[in-house]
């Protein structure tokens, strides 16, 4: 048999009311989701996370012209052009790439007495600017381990130009990574023997980077002139989508790489539309949130004569607002498990079109923990706000 | 009031007054002069006086006496007029279980004709409904009852009936009994008569 309080109470509630709030929240919720998880599929192959090369940096090169091929000095930049780089409002930092001045030669053991050997050039960039973990980017004067990273289009040329039209395997930038192999460093007549591997790759910097710490000493014990000359510098941006950036280095003759430039722009678009959809839909939550809070108040202000006689003949406050509470938190449960399963279709749905563009790793953990964190937040919310409604109401 | 109001009175202008758990009490005095008042804030509904109420037991919120030590008949009732009688009686059982389904039908099959109790109490009349609300005053345990001018709308005849189904369950649980009316009444054996 029904507790006739319920009875009683269940009179108090307007279900056009309840209705209005459960529909509300399931849209706002939903959304909501979508926005968390659409964010964490897309936002790695936006920010590219297999480059080794920190966001928000290009590197910037003097475009090389006919004159400038037999003049070569003007391919270099000085201190004066560095300074004025520097001083523009969009630049955050400008570092010199570090060039090698002695010889590098790589070789790789085939087995069956087979040696393959190519002559390499270095370049340096500070370390920061690079993603690598920190135990694989180490160097210090007492290791024969050389770290080093190449450039994705190196292996791309082997995979889909070299290896194709040869018939032979593709590598993944994994077995790539575990191969090892030897560096010969030669210079001042002195000459020394590294294994190395290659710890990372990059898409912006087409370069072969070694640590810098290394490149200094090596330079240092094996290098034939001191130059400190340098032709490429890397630029870091407060914001790489900053439109004077295009047209300030386009104006000074310099050559960037763009395709960072237009990535950030394609990320910060992409990123404003996601936050615009993620606030509208956090206007709708309050917006419903505070309305079924209004609707309670309201069944409170109404009732005021039924929770006084409830509490004169001995029901107390939390008695009195336990139905509120159950009726509130299970709508809202079950509006957020309805909201999580409709998220989980929606992306079903997306997900289809987008694998076709590049593949989706993350799992479902946006949807479920920002669900589990709403719930949570909700459920705390309204039993609290219930609970000190009706106590304010019939024991002032 | 003025001093001249309350000159002849028992409690007003006395320092202390105490009600002991099995005598019976009876408050008399005429209309506004307090008896409402003065049971509110023996059951903590009203708590807009001086000086302090001691229960003889530590009690930081008179509303923990509501569920087994303090019942209380209210001069409104303060029934639910949506609800029928054996609901409304029902509803307040359900706090503590205290009388079965059949003893709160026999209670209130003693006070009222047998096809009201499943009638809402809206259509009850006045002497009908305040019978349910003293039948509902019965069903839990107490120390001490409180019924607020319980006879006002009752004939002589279903009064004593009432008085003795009070009489009966106060005897039972050993409890304390404070009446108040405008003229006295003989219903019950007082143990003691205050003006107030």
């Amino acid at each position: 048999m029904e507790p006739v309080i319920r009875k009683l109470q269940r009179k108090t509630l307007v279900p056009a009311q309840i209705i209005g709030y459960a529909l509300t929240i399931l849209v706002g919720v939903t959304i909501v989701l979508l926005t968390f998880q659409l964010y964490a599929d897309i936002k790695p192959a936006l920010t590219s996370q297999t480059d080794v090369f920190k966001a928000h940096t290009v590197t910037v090169s003097k475009n090389v012209t006919l004159f400038k091929t037999a003049n070569k000095e003007g391919v270099y930049f000085d201190q004066r052009e560095l300074d004025r780089m520097q001083q523009q409002e969009f630049v955050k930092k400008v570092s010199k790439f570090t060039s090698s001045s002695f010889n590098v030669s790589a070789s790789i053991n085939l087995g069956n007495g087979h040696r393959m050997s190519t002559d390499l050039f270095f370049e340096s960039v500070p370390d920061e600017y690079l993603d690598v973990q920190s135990d694989a980017w180490k160097w210090d004067s007492n290791s024969d381990f050389l770290p080093i990273v190449i450039p994705e289009d190196y292996l791309s040329l082997y995979n889909f130009g070299f290896a194709e039209s040869q018939s032979l395997p593709v590598i993944s930038q994994n077995t790539l990574s575990q191969v090892s192999f030897n560096i010969l460093i030669e210079g001042n007549g002195r000459q020394r023997m590294f294994t190395s591997r290659i710890v990372g790759f990059s898409g912006k910097i087409n370069s072969i980077l070694v640590p810098e710490d290394f490149l200094m000493w090596a330079n240092r014990k094996y290098g034939t002139a001191s130059n400190d000359r340098c032709s490429r510098l890397l630029v870091e941006f407060t914001d790489a989508s900053d439109e004077r950036i295009p047209a300030y280095f386009e104006g000074s003759g310099l050559n960037i790489n763009k395709t960072e430039l237009e990535t950030s722009k394609m990320v910060f678009v992409f990123r404003f539309a996601l936050l615009f959809v993620f606030a509208i839909a956090a206007i709708i939550i309050v917006l419903s949130v505070a309305f079924i809070v209004m609707s309670l108040n309201l069944i409170v202000q109404k009732n005021r004569e039924l929770f006084v006689n409830l509490y004169n003949i001995g029901y107390s406050p939390n008695q009195i607002a336990r139905f509120y509470q159950r009726v509130v938190s299970a709508i809202t449960v079950v509006d957020l498990l309805l909201s999580t399963v409709v998220a989980l279709w929606i992306r079903k749905l997306y997900v289809v079109r987008l694998e076709s563009l590049f593949t989706i790793e993350g799992g479902l953990l946006p949807i479920f923990f920002t669900a589990l964190i709403l719930c949570v937040l909700l459920l705390l919310v309204y039993n609290y706000l219930i609970r000190r409604m009706i106590r304010t109401t019939v024991a002032p | 009031m003025s001093e001249s109001e309350v000159a002849g009175s028992d409690i007003y202008l006395h320092t202390s007054v105490s009600f002991e758990k099995g005598k019976k009490y009876m408050v008399c005095a005429k209309s506004g002069h307090g008896k409402t008042s003065l049971l509110n804030f023996i059951y903590g509904c009203n708590r807009a006086f001086d000086g302090t109420i001691d229960y003889g037991m530590p009690v930081s919120d008179p509303f923990q006496l509501r569920h087994d030590k303090l019942s209380y008949l209210f001069q409104d009732l303060c029934l639910f007029s949506e609800l029928t009688a054996l609901e409304n009686v029902r509803l307040k059982n359900n706090l503590t279980h205290f009388k079965s389904e059949a003893e709160m039908e026999a209670l209130l099959a003693a006070v009222l004709p047998a096809e009201k109790k499943d009638q809402p109490v809206r259509t009850l009349s006045l002497g009908q409904r305040q019978r349910v609300a003293a039948v509902r005053a019965l069903c839990q345990p107490f120390e001490f009852l409180l019924l607020d001018e319980p006879f006002s709308h009752i004939d002589r005849q279903n009064a004593q009936t009432l008085a003795d189904l009070v009489c009966h369950e106060v005897d039972a649980q050993g409890a304390g009994l404070v009446v108040t009316a405008l003229d006295a009444i003989d219903y019950f054996h007082f143990d003691t008569i205050w003006n107030l």
